[in-house]
């Protein structure tokens, strides 16, 4: 009872996964809301149902009204009537509203721009999981308390008031009988309400368990080095037993498990992988390939020996997006890295650039982060970098995996991983999910399909970007964090890497 | 003269009358003032869960929610100005009539009450709102908050319930006692309709009325109150009376809200509504508590034994009665105005299931197992023996309530 009460009574709201990304929950979005060029955060409530807060931010135009609405992936109704996002006093081009969301799982937030210039919309995907755990703050803890014992006070003096003098006539006053059955009352009503409020007590746990159960957790997973006539392959395995009988309806409803839906392949890939080694000095983002969905194999990456946190990106045809999250030893390899399996793979050994600023890429090349301010966490960082050839021209970003560029971004405990583009932390096949599904899409995988056909025409038109790229994206908590930035130059993926330091703006 | 005497005595028994309910409503003001709040109270929270079934956005100024503020804001004020006034500058009438509280402050029991729930109502805000934002929204009706809510929202009900009694315990003519006896009974039924939502979960809905739960949830919450009230009442047939005004209420609310337009505002919508949707059609208590009134008005025994009659008598006419109305409130026939049935809330996925039993007594192999079913309903009669026995024992406490 002691440990339930101190841990109730603890001051801390704890942060824990975040669905895809970890420790990072907010989702960031930049594109375009027809003429209108925008930046969105959404910044879940942790719990569900929750009210969201939604930013936008518009660079360059900027519109007169913006709504937002939110909606899961599969309602079968019409959308429920936008909320207004108001124009943030003081703040030129910000606008920002609030939004109930009801239901866990795929949803999305679709912000609506009009103006002078015209009007626009965009579906942002959003996941929503119940992440967050609130303790009882000692001064909330406190004063109900007191409430609770002036209450129990009261009770007990009506309940003997009642007894004592609620039977009299007007001119009767209570005898020593009515008064000892008074007291008696008090004792009996003191047990039941000791009784209930124990009863309740325990009611209360058992729902803060029930809740610290419906946690999101990413689906389990391991990973491994297996040899293979081909070279050493790194195998990721979903471990998970709610993904293994994901077809098994009776096991699912046996264990009340969630059933989820079949993989899709987002930039073209069934997962990302990025391996990191415990002092970040080695990187690799990998694309494995599986003929199961439970097993995924990628070539070994030519990286040193050691301790390497993984983190596997997949993304689900409703939308939802995990990071499963794994160790892996690497062991002085014997045999020769295999050869490349996917151009696409690619890794980086070494430590960040000398000054954090600018950093040496392949072919003479260089990467610059032209760094704003001090870093503060919760508010939108500069992440923008200029990418220029060895004669000091804009280089030219050939798409990589339809992208301008990718960065991952880890704090130095591993307690925070996000992979990002340019278009925020979205994933893109999520996002294509939304605007593609049909109210005909009852059968699984009919859609994951039509999604992988898209994706790749999307990829192929992807534009050149010259010269500069930028991330939106605020990072969740203080201190010391490293970002690996990935571009394509000649038809060749290098990656800078860079690190900062990110103070919690209390000037602690 | 002939002509103008009967009309002098019209206008002096007119101005009679009009100084007689002047003085009524000057010395029985706050009876109808917590009466008000009681009513408000539930009415505000049978329109609070439709607006939740129907249109879901919630905020803490949404209109229900302001309804039952203003109604325990009502509560609170009248009898804490009840207290302060009796205490400080109460007439030796009034004081004769009044409990001691903490020794010095004095009011009538029901006022204290009242006070002591609306106290409980504004604790439960925070609370709530605390959980809201650690657990999340709870879209349930019993949640540790919102038990902490409902207690105070009877609370009050309780008062205005007390307040009425004690008048009606005191009241010396005819007029008198069948006014407040019938006050007594409207702020009874409050109470009822309060506690029947209460355990709208697991016994409101004719899909539950085949599983045992349905008759151990009513027998856990409904004799307590009905017997206790219907033994203290003064007019005739009293558990009927207070019976037929519950579901009078229901009937009301649910006739209300489908004439009103309204469609959700927030996300998921699985089931498009387009007016508000009603609460499920009410339990026939009317039935049972003819049996109650019968057993209460022709039997003198122990009271042990009323309360076993009472207690087996009430559970197996309500599965008699309920039995068979499922079947009825699950056929098309009941799809109508009149009957609200099978209407459901935005976020439902609308399936078979609308007309299908729920909560069955089932074996490990999902078949309805009447070894089962026996224990269940078992259980639901020992409840109904047990709650009544407090039933009967509050109800003769409050039967001699006069203050």
């Amino acid at each position: 009872m002691r440990r339930a009460f101190l841990r109730t009574l603890g001051i801390a709201l704890v942060y824990l996964v975040s669905s895809a990304h970890v420790g990072s929950p907010d989702t960031w979005f930049e594109g375009n809301a027809g003429p209108y060029h925008l930046t969105v955060q959404v910044q879940p409530a942790g719990v569900v149902p929750g009210v969201a807060i939604v930013n936008v931010r518009a660079n360059g135009d900027i519109p007169e009204s913006v709504t937002i609405q939110a909606n899961r992936f599969d309602a079968t109704g019409a959308a429920p009537p936008p909320e207004p996002a108001p124009a943030v006093e003081g703040d030129r081009g910000a606008f920002s509203g609030r939004l109930w969301i009801m239901t866990g799982g795929s949803n999305s937030v679709t912000v609506a721009a009009s103006g002078p210039k015209g009007s626009g919309k965009v579906v942002v995907p959003v996941v929503v999981v119940a992440y967050s755990r609130l303790r009882l703050e000692k001064p909330m803890g406190v004063g109900l308390a007191a409430m609770g014992l002036f209450l129990f006070g009261g009770l007990l003096s009506i309940v003997g008031a009642a007894v004592r003098e609620g039977s009299l006539g007007p001119d009767e006053m209570p005898t020593p009988r009515t008064r000892r059955r008074a007291r008696n009352a008090i004792a009996l009503t003191s047990g039941i309400v000791v009784l209930l409020l124990a009863g309740g007590w325990r009611w209360w746990n058992v729902e803060d368990l029930n809740y610290a159960r419906s946690m999101y957790k990413p689906l389990a997973s391991v990973s491994s080095v297996e040899r293979s006539a081909a070279g050493e392959l790194v195998r990721v395995s979903i471990a998970d037993s709610a993904w293994i009988h994901r077809r098994d309806t009776l096991w699912l409803r046996r264990h009340d498990a969630n059933s989820w839906s079949p993989l899709v392949d987002d930039h073209g890939k069934i997962m990302h992988l990025f391996l990191i080694r415990d002092d970040m000095n080695a990187f690799a983002h990998l694309h494995p390939v599986t003929s199961d969905s439970v097993t995924f194999s990628a070539s070994r990456p030519s990286l040193p020996p050691g301790r390497y946190r993984v983190f596997a990106d997949i993304v689900h045809e409703s939308g939802f997006t995990h990071t499963l999250t794994s160790i892996l030893e690497l062991k002085p390899s014997s045999q020769l890295p295999a050869a490349v399996g996917n151009p696409d793979d690619s890794w980086y050994a070494g430590s960040s650039a000398h000054d954090s600023r600018k950093a040496a890429l392949e072919s003479g090349a260089t990467m610059e982060w032209e760094r704003g301010g001090e870093i503060v966490e919760g508010k939108q960082a500069t992440l923008r970098f200029s990418v220029r050839n060895a004669d000091g021209s804009p280089a030219r970003l050939e798409p990589y995996m339809g992208m301008p560029a990718h960065a991952v971004i880890m704090r130095d405990d591993a307690s925070v991983f996000v992979h990002l583009h340019p278009a925020g932390t979205i994933s893109m096949a999520s996002q294509m999910a939304f605007m593609m599904r049909q109210p005909g899409d009852t059968v699984i995988g009919t859609l994951g399909k039509r999604l992988s056909a898209a994706e790749m025409s999307t990829m192929r038109h992807a534009p050149v970007t010259v010269g500069t790229v930028s991330f939106p994206y605020a990072f969740p908590k203080a201190g010391n964090y490293r970002i690996w930035v990935q571009v394509k130059l000649n038809g060749k993926v290098t990656t800078a890497a860079f690190d900062t330091k990110v103070s919690s703006g209390t000037g602690s | 003269m002939a002509v103008t005497i009967p009309a002098t005595t019209d206008s002096s028994r007119d101005a009679s009358d009009a100084r007689g309910t002047s003085r009524v409503f000057a010395t029985e003001w706050p009876i109808y003032a917590v009466l008000a709040a009681s009513i408000s109270i539930v009415v505000g929270l049978m329109w609070d869960i439709s607006w939740h079934r129907t249109i879901g956005r919630d905020t803490f100024w949404s209109p229900p929610h302001v309804l039952e503020q203003a109604a325990a804001i009502i509560a609170g004020l009248s009898c804490g100005y009840v207290a302060l006034r009796t205490t400080f500058a109460g007439t030796p009438a009034e004081r004769a009539v009044s409990v001691r509280f903490w020794k010095y402050f004095q009011a009538p029991l029901g006022a204290w009450v009242c006070v002591w729930g609306t106290i409980m109502m504004i604790t439960s805000a925070p609370f709530d709102d605390w959980w809201h934002n650690a657990y999340g929204l709870d879209v349930k009706i019993i949640s540790p908050p919102h038990l902490v809510l409902a207690t105070g929202m009877i609370a009050i009900q309780l008062g205005a319930m007390l307040m009425a009694l004690s008048a009606q315990n005191r009241a010396s003519d005819d007029s008198s006692k069948r006014r407040l006896g019938t006050i007594f009974v409207l702020s009874a039924a409050v109470i009822i309709e309060m506690v029947s939502v209460m355990i709208m979960e697991d016994a409101s809905m004719a899909n539950t009325m085949h599983g045992s739960r349905f008759y151990a949830a009513t027998a856990l919450v409904i004799p307590v109150f009905l017997v206790a009230f219907a033994r203290s009442s003064r007019l005739s047939w009293p558990a009927t009376r207070i019976a037929v005004v519950y579901m009078l209420i229901t009937m009301t609310a649910i006739w209300v809200l489908q004439l009103v337009p309204a469609t959700p505002k927030l996300a998921p919508i699985y089931n498009p509504v387009t007016h508000m949707v009603p609460p499920p059609f009410p339990m026939l208590l009317f039935i049972p508590a003819i049996a109650i009134d019968l057993l209460l008005s022709r039997f003198r025994m122990n009271d042990w034994l009323l309360a076993a009659a009472i207690g087996v008598v009430f559970v197996s006419v309500m599965l008699v009665v309920h039995w068979f109305w499922a079947e009825f409130m699950l056929s098309p026939s009941a799809r109508n105005f009149f009957f609200g049935a099978d209407q459901w809330d935005y976020t439902s996925r609308l399936g078979e299931w609308r007309y299908q039993y729920w909560n069955r007594d089932v074996d490990a192999s999902g078949n309805w197992s009447p070894v089962r079913f026996g224990a269940g309903m078992g259980i639901a009669f020992l409840i109904a023996i047990f709650t009544s026995r407090i039933g009967l024992a509050w109800g003769k406490g409050m039967a001699r309530v006069k203050r």
